[in-house]
């Protein structure tokens, strides 16, 4: 066994410290902090800081005021300035002082019709910040808590039946981190599992494997090389999980999100308990066609025969979203090698059937066992085969070893 | 006790008799010489022995027993592939490859070091290994193989790539661990570094031992009817009982008739007066024993 840890700890430090886990561990935050500015900054280049005027001849608004700051809104709210007539906001438009102005009309109350002027382009808050004003100062005289409520607008909450789970519209963040997590699994499982397929093929390649089997078994070589791998991506799902900590307590003070986030205890347990063996699954797979292929690129071609089927469940999206206890939905949660995306991303839209994620999570595991022994064995038939690829016939018609193979290099 | 038993094994791939009823054996403190032309089925047997590969029927005893995961610590393996992580430091892969082999990371680290200087690479130690030359990574191959101190060496061609001066220090470090009471089994081409070094040899060829024994036994089996003789005259043209006289390098190499024997050449070369300052049997390199053996064998897979 402690060779089985020697290849283990190679394995993890000589991925870990190479410049290109370095890198692929820091781009996935950096990505998202990039493409989450970007999105701030398109906002913000929308925005028209000018304020914006109004005309209301019919004295719908008595008293007007302006609608207090909300300190966490994305988009900023501009002063709304009152004109007596419209000659005289035509006027402070053309003279620049406001971006544009707006005519109540006379049946706003009953249609709500709104006239607006223009001379440019108007920014993407001018609508809002005019719309809130109105709300709030037709409704002047409700309770400060009543107005609040209606410039919030709907915040509609959907509950299971037995008021387990539920989802909040206005808690994006609880609904997208679930599907981020699946996709920030994908990357992670494809980039370790990648380095797994690469280093097994390479070992074949530089002949070092003839040294490394006379001194490790291959049941310990192989071993130790799949769980190094491993905990080099549940070390990369790990410092992804601490930067997205981490943003989103740092997030809000520089960005305007004003999110709860909760996501429950058991869909935690649950992401744990699906890819985990899937990280298994993927590693084993990974292994055994570095086993059998005689070159890295064939091997990668080779591997996308199962990393495909992982990214299934995101084409299905809007099935899944939309009829998750639909065939689809659960055939492919119930698959194992869907069943990682798949099975999460029902849970945030459904109750699922215990005896489904039972079976699915059970499947994952028998087949993560199975890619273990196949790996083993595929690893021991193939491992001198330099420059021949290992055909399935070689693996199956050769099985009359595998005894032999288990008796001499269980631990 | 032999450090290494082989009895009767054989091994097919598919239609292919690799190795076929092959049997020797390796005592501890000699050089091993495992000989054949390409594809005879050296690296089979070698993998074999080092329990790569199950053979099909027969066995092999390694220090008094099968394979074990503990006695794979006591065999240092040098593969005709040279084989070393291309993208790493030098010594650290020397060291890591030392702790497959049971040593600690500290005794690792000491004796690699101590090697790398003897092997005058301590220049390169913190150099990638695909940034040495064939010859260096050849040495750094060697390091690999000794640094555990192994009981049994097993070597493929350790020559290849080394220069004049190197090949003389693997030489010398060869017959040095001999001498500690080591197995050395070694596999070559250059029959001239076999005769050398090797005390006993086996030659394979198409997955068969067609020779087996001493290196002087071996040489005697193949012995033609000639003598070795230098004087400091000229040799009579019409020596009775030799058919043909060569010279070469100032030395006569005397055919002789069938049924005349040595002893009668060196009986009359005294009766004729003749000053000897050399008579030997002349027997055949192995580079003839060898060449010969394969053609009447079958040649080459």
């Amino acid at each position: 066994m402690k060779k089985f840890w020697l290849v283990f700890a190679y394995e993890y430090k000589r991925q870990v410290l190479r410049k290109r886990f370095i890198f692929a561990i820091l781009s996935m935050p950096l990505m998202v902090a990039f493409m989450v500015g970007i999105g701030y900054l398109s906002v913000t280049l929308n925005s028209n800081p000018l304020p914006v005027g109004y005309v209301d001849p019919y004295q719908l608004l008595s008293n007007p005021k302006q609608v207090p700051e909300a300190p966490s809104s994305a988009m900023k709210q501009v002063e709304v300035i009152r004109y007596e007539s419209e000659t005289a906001a035509r006027d402070a438009l053309n003279r620049g002082e406001v971006q544009a102005y707006y005519v109540v009309s006379a049946n706003y109350m009953s249609t709500g019709e709104v006239t607006m002027v223009n001379n440019d382009k108007v920014g993407s808050n001018a609508s809002s910040s005019f719309g809130n004003f109105l709300k709030y100062n037709i409704a002047s005289g409700l309770p400060e808590t009543t107005v609040t409520r209606l410039i919030d607008g709907n915040n509609m909450i959907i509950r299971s039946q037995d008021g387990k789970r539920e989802l909040d519209a206005n808690n994006w963040i609880s609904i997208v981190l679930p599907l981020l997590s699946g996709v920030l699994f994908f990357i992670a499982v494809n980039i370790t599992g990648g380095y797994l397929l690469q280093a097994v093929v390479e070992e074949k390649e530089n002949r070092t494997m003839e040294i490394l089997v006379t001194s490790v078994s291959p049941t310990q070589l192989m071993g130790g090389k799949i769980t190094g791998d491993l905990m080099v991506g549940l070390t990369e799902l790990f410092v992804w999980i601490l930067f997205a900590i981490f943003g989103l307590i740092i997030a809000p003070r520089f960005l305007p999100i004003d999110q709860t986030i909760s996501i429950e205890p058991s869909f935690l347990l649950l992401l744990v308990a699906t890819f985990l063996p899937a990280f298994i699954v993927t590693a084993g797979l990974m292994g055994t066609v570095g086993a059998m292929a005689t070159e890295s690129r064939e091997a990668q071609q080779i591997a996308g025969l199962f990393t495909l089927p992982m990214i299934v469940p995101f084409w299905f999206i809007t099935s899944i979203m939309f009829t998750p206890n639909g065939p689809i939905a659960v055939g492919m949660s119930l698959f194992p090698l869907t069943a990682p995306i798949s099975l999460p991303m029902r849970a945030i839209f459904t109750d699922i059937p215990a005896w489904q994620i039972v079976v699915s999570i059970g499947l994952l595991w028998v087949l993560a066992v199975f890619s273990l022994w196949l790996a083993g064995r595929v690893f021991r038939i193939g491992m001198l085969q330099y420059g021949k690829r290992l055909s399935l016939h070689d693996v199956f018609h050769r099985a009359q070893e595998w005894p032999i193979c288990l008796k001499h290099y269980l631990f | 006790m032999p450090s290494i038993e082989v009895r009767e094994i054989s091994k097919k791939f598919g239609s292919l008799v690799a190795v076929d009823c092959v049997s020797f054996e390796v005592e501890p403190g000699e050089i091993f010489g495992l000989l054949g032309p390409n594809g005879a089925g050296k690296t089979t047997s070698l993998r074999i022995i080092l329990d790569i590969f199950k053979p099909d029927s027969g066995t092999v005893k390694v220090l008094d027993g099968p394979m074990t995961e503990d006695k794979k610590n006591l065999i240092g393996y040098l593969p005709e592939e040279r084989g070393l992580y291309q993208d790493m430091q030098l010594d650290r892969c020397l060291v890591y490859l030392a702790t497959l082999k049971g040593l600690t990371e500290i005794e690792a680290r000491k004796r690699v070091n101590d090697y790398l200087a003897r092997f005058d690479l301590m220049d390169a130690k913190k150099k990638k290994v695909k940034e040495l030359s064939k010859g260096m990574q050849q040495k750094a191959q060697l390091i690999t193989t000794l640094v555990h101190e192994p009981k049994i060496v097993i070597i493929d061609e350790p020559f290849s790539a080394l220069d004049p001066v190197n090949t003389q220090m693997v030489k010398d470090l060869l017959l040095e661990w001999r001498a500690k009471g080591t197995a050395i089994v070694m596999c070559t081409h250059q029959m001239h570094q076999a005769e050398e070094l090797c005390d006993r040899l086996a030659l394979i060829n198409q997955g068969r031992t067609v020779l087996y024994g001493t290196l002087k036994d071996i040489q005697h089996q193949f012995a033609r009817e000639a003598v070795e003789v230098q004087t400091t005259v000229g040799l009579p043209s019409d020596l009775p009982g030799v058919v043909e006289v060569q010279s070469h390098n100032g030395s006569s190499l005397l055919k002789l008739a069938k049924g005349v024997r040595p002893q009668d050449i060196l009986h009359t070369l005294i009766e004729m007066n003749i000053p000897l300052e050399k008579f030997e049997i002349s027997l055949p390199d192995l580079d003839e024993i060898f060449i010969q053996v394969v053609k009447e064998s079958g040649g080459e897979k």
